[in-house]
């Protein structure tokens, strides 16, 4: 058969594959209720690999060749679409996947003693005016201090408008610095910067508003009761990530480096995405609770109730340690990923 | 196709079928446009919103802290969330990606899923870093870290084989060029001097596949190329393929060329291999001189891709009649082999 032949008649199927790529790009899950559809395509499809792998022996043009892998390229891109993952699958993923991984990371501890330490430390610096006259000041601007004591001046109360609009305020303000505090995470240090700088100045304004001859003390006290718990945690969790994608960097422990750092983002995955939960929860308790003129009893009952879901939530469980956890030493292994799929040469 | 992998802006990827195809990879230049467009979508449709809660806030007047709400959340939605979103669920494209025809996919070849869309969007900010404050532009301005540089991702680019940015590294993606190509040309010849120029050829000549792609590449390409360059770059070919096959030295390169092609890409069997393509076209003439072979000056040759953007081909300056007949038999010609242009 001679070549140009052959061309004709192969051009046939490769225009019809064109085809049918252009109407289906865009669409989510083209095949799903169109049984011959796929078997078409498919055929269609196995038709051009061949002609493609078989392109060196005919001794096709090298423009054919080139439109053949851009062809196959297509249709490849068509035909294997990411699966959906099921409900049981998210469950599995929220229920234990996340906690356990949280409650086993080095670097969430890290992140909690760094947070926690500084802002103990801070507040305490800033309580005691004796140690270090001034430091509130020095940290905070008198400025500042002025502004925090005169918004909390008067005793707490709103309606429902402000308590709705506050909340989208700090769903946008406080999620974004954390996510940056996340994405900023490959390069260390200024996420670790960022987790520094907010214990440090969150401690000095708990500190100062604790001293005695600080009026506003009360009021204050009665707002940041009940969302710190989420607030604070989210914070310190959204650093926790940024840190172990850091960290897959520079401690490879055995793998490749690009490996690592991959496997990293995807162990590091599942706290941002907690931490983002967190926000979203310290957002509406700040704007609706906090703000609100309930007794100071109703909002300690929140925080006490907020605390103990998330040592349920981290603790219990997250303690549990099935196998699957422990022989997560490779990105495959991920359970995000579909099990048994397709896995192509690399 | 192996030995250029090095170089190659080309990632190859192997299919279930055990076909191994090439993707292009999109550089930063290719890649700018799409982040820019993006940019612009998400502004108009950050206004868009504004717009919209503003009226709902006002107009409706059910709640105005409510409108507030839905416009924050959807800013933020809008920053983070965009690219994760449209790269999800429009199987690795945002619209900036489909204005410039560039799509993500794992490097596995395999589309990317949720997962991956999510750390390669969120750490996004790290590839723009560092930032550089409005206060470059002006002194008063407000010291506002929102200026990119790009410079990580612009390093990461150049330290890996990929073009991949911090994002993409992380989750193991890279950005492809999703452009049709050009239906491929298809070429036929319709100066009949090509095929009685191909049957002179000696039967026992056997193009390297070296030789032979840059036959096509020039064959394929030609129609777009002047007459007089068309010459001179088919010479450096034809020069010495004249010599070996004893054609005369005023045979015109171009055509000789046009005659390989026919005789490699069109006439030749597909599934034999190229030693058993023997005896010329049995019409050929055998005493004529090839180039003689029509009305020389009035014959053109056009080989005019069928799907392709072609120019008018001009004539090819034919050289002048001659009288004797030059191709001699193919026995005397010089030892087939390889012939490297």
């Amino acid at each position: 058969m001679k070549i140009s032949v052959l061309l004709e008649q192969r051009r046939l199927g490769w225009n019809e594959l064109d085809k049918m790529c252009s109407s289906l790009e865009g669409i989510r899950f083209p095949f799903q209720r169109n049984g011959s559809l796929v078997a078409r395509f498919s055929s269609l499809y196995r038709a051009a690999c061949t002609d493609l792998s078989m392109a060196e022996q005919y001794q096709l043009p090298p423009a054919t060749v080139e439109y053949l892998h851009r062809l196959v390229g297509r249709a490849h891109g068509l035909l294997y679409r990411s699966s959906r993952s099921s409900i049981e699958r998210w469950v599995y993923y929220c229920t234990v996947i996340t906690p356990q991984s949280i409650f086993r990371d080095v670097c969430v501890k890290v992140a909690f003693i760094v947070f926690f330490g500084l802002f103990t430390l801070s507040a305490l610096l800033a309580w005691s005016e004796g140690t270090f006259p001034g430091y509130a000041e020095r940290i905070l601007g008198s400025e500042q201090i002025e502004q925090m004591e005169n918004s909390f001046n008067r005793p707490l109360a709103g309606n429902f408008d402000q308590y709705v609009a506050m909340s989208g305020f700090y769903i946008q303000h406080n999620t974004s610095i954390g996510l940056q505090c996340f994405a900023l995470g490959p390069l260390i240090l200024p996420s670790l910067c960022a987790l520094g700088y907010n214990g440090v100045v969150l401690g000095a304004s708990f500190g100062y508003m604790t001293r005695s001859d600080v009026e506003q003390g009360d009021v204050f006290f009665q707002f940041v009761t009940a969302h710190g718990v989420f607030e604070l945690t989210a914070i310190a969790l959204s650093a926790a990530a940024g840190l172990r994608l850091g960290l897959g960097i520079f401690s490879t422990s055995g793998l490749l480096r690009m490996e690592s750092f991959r496997l990293n983002a995807e162990r590091a995955l599942p706290i941002v995405l907690a931490s983002i939960a967190m926000f979203f929860m310290a957002a509406f308790t700040e704007g609706f609770v906090s703000p609100s003129p309930l007794p100071y009893f109703a909002k300690a009952s929140v925080a006490i109730f907020s605390s103990g879901l998330l040592m349920y939530y981290f603790v219990v469980l997250g303690y549990p340690t099935p196998p699957i956890q422990l022989a997560l030493k490779h990105h495959e292994d991920n359970p995000w990923r579909e099990i048994g799929g397709v896995h192509a040469a690399r | 196709m192996h030995a250029t992998d090095a170089i190659d802006l080309n990632a190859f990827v192997t299919t279930p079928e055990n076909v191994r195809f090439e993707y292009r990879i999109a550089g930063p230049f290719r890649r700018l446009p799409a982040l820019i467009l993006d940019f612009a979508v998400r502004g108009i449709l950050f206004w868009i919103l504004l717009i919209l809660m503003a009226l709902l806030g006002f107009v409706v007047r059910f709640s105005g802290g409510i409108a507030i709400l839905l416009f924050l959340i959807s800013w933020f939605a809008l920053d983070w969330f965009y690219g994760l979103l449209f790269e999800t669920f429009w199987n690795g494209q945002t619209p900036g990606k489909w204005l410039t025809k560039v799509r993500v996919i794992s490097v596995d070849g395999r589309p990317i899923n949720a997962y991956q869309a999510t750390i390669r969007n969120f750490l996004r900010l790290a590839d723009f870093a560092p930032m550089v404050s409005l206060e470059l532009f002006s002194p008063d301005a407000p010291p506002m870290y929102v200026i990119p540089t790009f410079l990580v991702s612009l390093l990461c680019m150049t330290m890996t084989k990929r073009f991949q940015r911090l994002g993409d590294l992380a989750a193991g993606t890279m950005v492809v060029v999703t452009q049709r190509s050009w239906v491929p040309p298809h070429i036929k010849f319709d100066d009949p001097r090509v095929e009685s120029l191909s049957g002179h050829i000696p039967a026992n000549f056997r193009m390297t596949t070296t030789l032979a792609k840059a036959i096509a590449l020039f064959v394929e390409r030609r129609a777009r190329i002047p007459n007089v360059r068309r010459q001179e770059l088919a010479a450096y070919i034809a020069a010495p393929l004249l010599r070996q096959f004893n054609f005369r030295d005023d045979t015109s390169p171009d055509l000789l060329l046009c005659a390989l092609y026919y005789r490699e890409f069109i006439a030749k069997d597909a599934f034999l291999d190229s030693q058993s393509f023997a005896s010329p076209p049995p019409n050929a003439p055998e005493h004529r001189s090839p180039t003689t072979d029509s009305k020389a000056s009035a014959a053109t040759i056009s080989a005019s891709p069928v799907a392709a953007p072609s120019i008018a081909a001009p004539p090819i300056a034919a050289p002048p009649p001659v009288l004797e007949p030059t191709p001699r038999s193919a026995s005397d010609s010089g030892p087939p082999g390889k012939v490297s242009p």
